[in-house]
């Protein structure tokens, strides 16, 4: 083959060579003259049920077990270092969108539920917790599909008087969580204490009368008996309590004793202690008792420690 | 009567001879396994609802192999040997059309009803393996997947007996598509305008096979009870619509010119 055949031949090839250097050269410039991804773009989009459902496709628990276990990815991700809220935003709208529609594609998923009360609220480093109100949507769908499962309602009301401070609305589902098979009896106690810091007092004690009819084991049926006088005790301090607010109100200064309310006839007469101990008054107006301390979730003030609650 | 039902089951013999040799089966009822096996690591990415992952993962592969069989194949025993003219000797015998679509129906069946029990019984290894059991709903899950398999081979059947296999399979595909999506249809029907696409809507509701009613699966991994009387109505029904199928299928192949 002479030279000028040969370099013919070699044309083609060439003529690769130097247009896949061009791209590669091309490729690099495009790439730095493209736009940043933006982060949005990998966000979990928010399809409404209506659609994702039906195009699973009669497949439904398996698509909602994807979703699931890729929740449980992102949330493993995270790590134990807390982020600012803006940072970890991301990661929370991608946990609560997975759990949404794992919840819609399959209601009765109580994993996802029980999932969804444990890791999507989250304290972030700039002294905010956020994605509790999500939380509590779920949980709160979650109590009226799966109310046999008493972790789920147990769940709503941590989250409700932990985070929210809604301590009667915790005090009921606790209540829900209580009368549910498996519940441990710590439940109900817990029903009666969130009642009582709710300030339902009536409702506390028709759960823990409740709970005392069901008890089967004697030693359960002690502690409900316990925890009725301790309710008992707690309306009487309340009503010691209010009648003292009225006489200083009255009169101007505050009661010396219990004996002079009844005096007085803001207190019909000084109420038996249940537990066998004595009421005490204060000068500031607060009742107590010489038995047993008052039944109380102490420094909650609607928020936890003043965190600004999402 | 007597002869038709003899011949079909002499066809449906032949059928299962033909289908422990097929390739295509044996592919498909090895994947379903593969990832009836695979489902134990997939189970291991998630806390807890290790039986859950396992038992959806596993039920769904049942499915979804059992419905590519069923309709594959199902396809390929009318269609595919309509095409490659295979089907002239055996229709030349003293047998009629409708007995050896019967016989193929129930050679079919009986071979998914292996398939079925042998994926099953993978499935509760394999559950067994991590530590759980097979309740009851599980296993009336797996019955109902099976008529409904039985169902998809009906309408394989039926439409390969008037189309070609290619035409036939979508269109069974798009049945078993569209058979999970009626409650959806039913919601569109409510909320639509116009009433030429509600009366449309309306009747589609009415022919097509409600799938949904023959799937338990996700009360199975919720380990949830399956309501009173829906496995027997469910079953019931799948087995009367296959058995329409079958009728129509029997009278289009009987009146259709082959040459």
């Amino acid at each position: 083959m002479d030279f000028p055949s040969r370099a013919r031949a070699a044309v083609p090839a060439f003529a690769v060579v130097v247009l896949a250097a061009c791209c590669a050269v091309l490729r690099a410039r495009a790439q730095q003259l493209a736009p940043a991804v933006l982060e949005a773009t990998f966000d979990i989009p928010a399809f409404p049920a209506e659609v994702v459902r039906p195009f699973s496709f009669g497949l439904r628990s398996v698509v909602a077990d994807l979703m699931f276990l890729e929740a449980i990815q992102i949330h493993g991700g995270r790590g134990s270092k807390a982020q600012t809220l803006e940072k970890g935003g991301h990661d929370d709208r991608a946990l609560n969108r997975l759990l949404t529609y794992a919840t819609d594609l399959d209601p009765k998923f109580a994993g996802a539920y029980r999932f969804a009360g444990n890791a999507m609220p989250r304290q972030t480093a700039d002294g905010k917790v956020t994605n509790v109100l999500q939380a509590v949507a779920l949980l709160t769908k979650g109590v009226r599909e799966r109310g046999d499962d008493w972790r789920i309602p147990f769940t709503l009301a941590f989250l409700q008087s932990y985070y929210l401070g809604r301590f009667d609305e915790a005090g009921r589902n606790f209540a829900v969580a209580a009368k549910l098979p498996g519940a441990p009896p710590y439940v109900g106690f817990l029903a009666t204490r969130s009642s009582i810091e709710g300030g339902d007092l009536q409702f506390a004690e028709q759960l823990a009368r409740a709970m005392l009819e069901q008890a089967t084991e004697e030693s359960t049926q002690q502690e409900w008996q316990e925890r009725l006088r301790d309710l008992r005790m707690e309306r009487d301090l309340r009503d010691i309590e209010a009648a003292a607010a009225r006489f200083s109100a009255r009169r101007g200064h505050a009661p010396e004793s219990l004996a002079a309310l009844v005096n007085a006839g803001e207190l019909a007469a000084v109420p038996r202690e249940p537990h066998g101990g004595r009421y005490l008054l204060s000068p500031q107006g607060e009742a107590r008792s010489s038995a047993k301390p008052r039944l109380r979730i102490r420094g909650r003030q609607g928020t936890v420690a003043g965190l600004e609650v999402r | 009567m007597t002869d038709s039902l003899r011949a079909s089951w002499i066809i449906a013999g032949n059928t299962v001879r033909e289908l422990v040799r097929s390739k295509l089966l044996h592919n498909l009822i090895f994947f379903a396994v593969l990832l009836i096996a695979s489902s134990m690591f997939v189970a291991q990415l998630t806390i807890g609802q290790w039986d859950r992952v396992i038992l959806d993962m596993g039920l769904a592969a049942i499915e979804l192999s059992g419905v590519l069989v069923a309709v594959l194949i199902g396809v390929g025993l009318v269609a595919g040997e309509i095409e490659r003219r295979t089907v002239f000797p055996t229709l030349a015998r003293p047998l009629s059309r409708g007995a050896f679509l019967l016989g193929r129906f129930l050679g079919l069946f009986a071979m998914m009803a292996v398939s079925v029990v042998l994926m099953m019984a993978v499935l509760a290894g394999v559950l067994r393996l991590a530590g759980y059991g097979v309740s009851s709903s599980v296993a009336v899950a797996a019955l109902l997947i099976l008529l409904e398999l039985a169902l998809m081979a009906a309408a394989a059947l039926l439409f390969g007996s008037f189309t070609k296999p290619i035409l036939a399979s979508a269109f069974s595909l798009s049945l078993f598509l569209v058979g999970h999506l009626l409650s959806d249809l039913k919601a569109f029907q409510q909320r639509s305008q116009s009433e030429l696409a509600k009366a449309l809507t309306g009747v589609a509701y009415r022919m097509l096979p409600d799938l949904e009613l023959l799937n338990v699966k996700s009360l199975a991994a919720n380990e949830l009870p399956v309501p009173h009387g829906l496995a027997q109505a469910g079953a019931l029904y799948a087995v009367a619509y296959a058995a329409g199928l079958l009728v129509i299928a029997v009278v289009i192949f009987s009146r259709r010119d082959l040459k």
